[in-house]
């Protein structure tokens, strides 16, 4: 009777952790996701070594900009604009180049340019109190607009191989499958993820997001912190774009198209909440990567491209109810663990 | 030394007079203001004067005790066309709990904003332990070591305990890490120390009641050494049994030499621990009193006319 009860209190614990681990959660859809595609695909060539390194260089670029789009949630704000400060950024960077500046300069200007259209963001929003939703909606048909008119709309070819120490930082490939990109983006992921979890910055952000007028109160300048957010944003996304140009070697302004709710998607998948003050860098870690994994697998099973937004519609909604009802547990487990 | 005035600070007295011969004869560091003693005219001995400085005897000339730890004098506020506070004097003395009482909009809220940095007021002065002071923001009011709890915005629930009592202020190890571990222990620590019994500062708040919400609250502004801890309604929400955790926790704050402000609505509840009352109606003060000179009943009759001019 006792070690009967014992057993069971055991396997409660367990099954606690499991759920009070959300991003635990999503890895464990990642990696049946994995081994679905890697059995079902027309002669695994999900798993092969080309697809790999399409995966992770791709997977980088996306999972960047999903990683800064949920530490911005976090913090209580959205941006819709992701897309298109890429977009605008990559056509920086391409004009600067071809008008002959260094391209390790043209890189910073891009960089400082991401980071200003950011900052533009977060100033408006904060200064102007109006809702994130509608001064990035604003930023995302601006700047969209704007590179479309100056670039004509036309796609731009970007010749890189006279750069050769550049090219390989970015676009090089470890052991055939590994590309630089990916060590790039797990750099950035680790010092997201060190800033949100383990520094006071960090905790800034999520006091920010939970309760802002709590975190005024203890002399948080919250303000600050959102023009930060938004401003780390526009830097990230301005260096996933340039990233996607190197790679991909052409400059198309339709590039960045539907990021910005994918980015979103993902956050939200891995466990991060609209109102913000919740979620996890690895939550949304692993949930850009299941957003990438299902773009892309489901093209090695022959699935028509098209399918993959139907199926995120599935996901996002299911989710949010999922995680609703783990959110409910969750509380309810904490609470069992307290009294 | 504290001089006992009346005659010269009759309400009526013309101000500037007054002004000119506290500032201009006496020429020393005076104050003056409505107590609980009537109107008191209080001389300090300037700070500036090196002698005394250097002594360091001074404090001791001047104990603490007579200067009030806070005097607001002659606050105005005004928001747009309403006149938010009229010319309030408010006094809280060392290790003192005081009941800020009031109905709805009668300029509680207001008055704590200013002590607290959140709004600036229109006219008037803040002395802190005698000295002025402009307190523009909230961080410079935490500075001086004025802590306000408010009951929506004390703590943030999606975020554990511990960085809760640290929120804002979190130990570093070095480039603004946080010590985590020191968090944990220090804040438990703080939570025990005020009677509280929580197992896990890594628990988020969201599973803690109301009395322990307020707990960890308190348990923060008497772990970082405030010296004045404003409550902003603690009791509203809370049950009967948790009401009385939370009066036991400002016994607990008095007893550690803090003062407190207990902004409420209710009178019972202010009545059984504030020494002082200061009702406010309509931006007005209707009277500062201390407990033995008055009656609940007095104090609701005062509270439910708005008008200070009841005969008890």
């Amino acid at each position: 009777m006792n070690a009967n009860n014992n057993s069971d209190k055991k396997r409660r614990k367990v099954s606690s952790y499991f759920i009070r681990m959300r991003s635990l959660n999503v890895f464990f859809i990642f990696v049946l996701l994995f081994a679905v595609f890697a059995v079902f695909s027309p002669g695994h060539r999900f798993t092969s070594g080309e697809n790999m390194h399409i995966f992770l260089s791709t997977g980088a670029e996306f999972t960047i900009v999903a990683i800064v789009v949920g530490m911005l949630m976090i913090s209580g704000e959205f941006d819709l604009s992701v897309g298109s400060i890429l977009v605008f950024a990559s056509y920086i960077f391409i004009t600067l180049f071809h008008a002959g500046v260094h391209i390790f300069l043209s890189l910073i200007i891009t960089l400082v340019v991401g980071g200003i259209v950011g900052f533009i963001n977060g100033i408006i929003t904060v200064k102007a109190r109006i809702p994130s939703f509608i001064t990035t909606l604003g930023a995302m048909l601006l700047w969209r607009g704007v590179t479309l008119l100056l670039s004509g709309g036309l796609q731009q070819g970007l010749v890189l191989t006279e750069n050769p120490i550049m090219y390989k930082a970015i676009t090089g490939v470890i052991g055939k499958i590994m590309p630089a990109q990916f060590l790039w983006f797990i750099g950035i992921s680790v010092v997201i993820t060190l800033i949100m979890h383990f520094h006071k910055f960090g905790n800034w952000i999520f006091t920010t997001g939970d309760n802002k007028m709590a975190a005024r109160a203890m002399g948080i300048n919250t303000d600050r912190i959102k023009v930060v957010c938004f401003t780390v944003v526009g830097i990230a996304v301005a260096f996933a774009g340039v990233m996607q140009m190197f790679r991909s070697e052409t400059f198309s302004a339709r590039a960045g198209d539907g990021w910005e709710l994918k980015a979103i998607t993902a956050a939200v998948v891995g466990g991060t909440a609209l109102t913000g003050g919740m979620g996890t860098m690895m939550g949304v870690f692993w949930g850009a990567l299941v957003i990438v994994i299902i773009e892309n697998g489901l093209i090695f099973m022959r699935i028509q491209y098209w399918w993959t937004f139907t199926i995120f519609g599935v996901i996002i909604v299911s989710t949010a109810i999922i995680s609703r009802y783990f959110d409910r547990r969750r509380t309810m487990l904490g609470a069992e663990k307290n009294v | 030394m504290s001089l006992y005035k009346p005659g010269l600070l009759r309400p009526g007295f013309p101000l500037l007079i007054r002004d000119f011969l506290v500032y201009n004869v006496l020429s020393e560091n005076v104050h003056y203001g409505r107590n609980a003693y009537g109107y008191q005219l209080c001389v300090e001995k300037k700070m500036s004067d090196k002698a005394d400085a250097k002594e360091g005897t001074s404090t001791e000339k001047t104990p603490l005790a007579q200067v009030p730890l806070v005097r607001m004098v002659d606050i105005d506020k005004w928001f747009g066309k309403v006149n938010a506070l009229r010319g309030i004097n408010f006094t809280v003395n060392h290790g003192e709990i005081v009941g800020l009482v009031g109905d709805n909009g009668a300029g509680k809220s207001t008055l704590i904003k200013i002590l607290s940095g959140f709004h600036p007021a229109d006219r008037g002065e803040i002395y802190f332990e005698g000295k002025k002071v402009n307190i523009s923001n909230p961080k410079l009011a935490k500075n001086l070591g004025i802590e306000t709890v408010y009951q929506e915005q004390a703590l943030a629930p999606h975020i554990s305990i511990a960085r809760n009592v640290f929120m804002g202020r979190e130990p570093t190890k070095f480039l603004g890490f946080m010590d985590r571990g020191m968090m944990d222990s220090e804040s438990m620590g703080a939570i025990t120390k005020l009677g509280l019994r929580i197992k896990d500062p890594e628990a988020m708040v969201e599973m803690l009641s109301g009395g322990q919400r307020q707990g960890v609250a308190i348990a923060r502004v008497m772990y970082f050494k405030a010296k004045l801890v404003v409550l902003d309604e603690p009791t509203i929400a809370l049950s009967v049994k948790e009401s009385q955790q939370v009066l036991d926790f400002m016994q607990q704050l008095k007893a550690e030499g803090i003062s407190v402000i207990f902004i409420t609505h209710n009178i019972f509840h202010a009545f059984q621990v504030a020494e002082r009352f200061f009702i406010l109606a309509r931006g007005e003060m209707l009277i500062d009193v201390r407990k033995e000179d008055t009656t609940i009943d007095h104090l609701i009759e005062l509270i439910v006319s708005g008008r200070s001019e009841i005969k008890s």
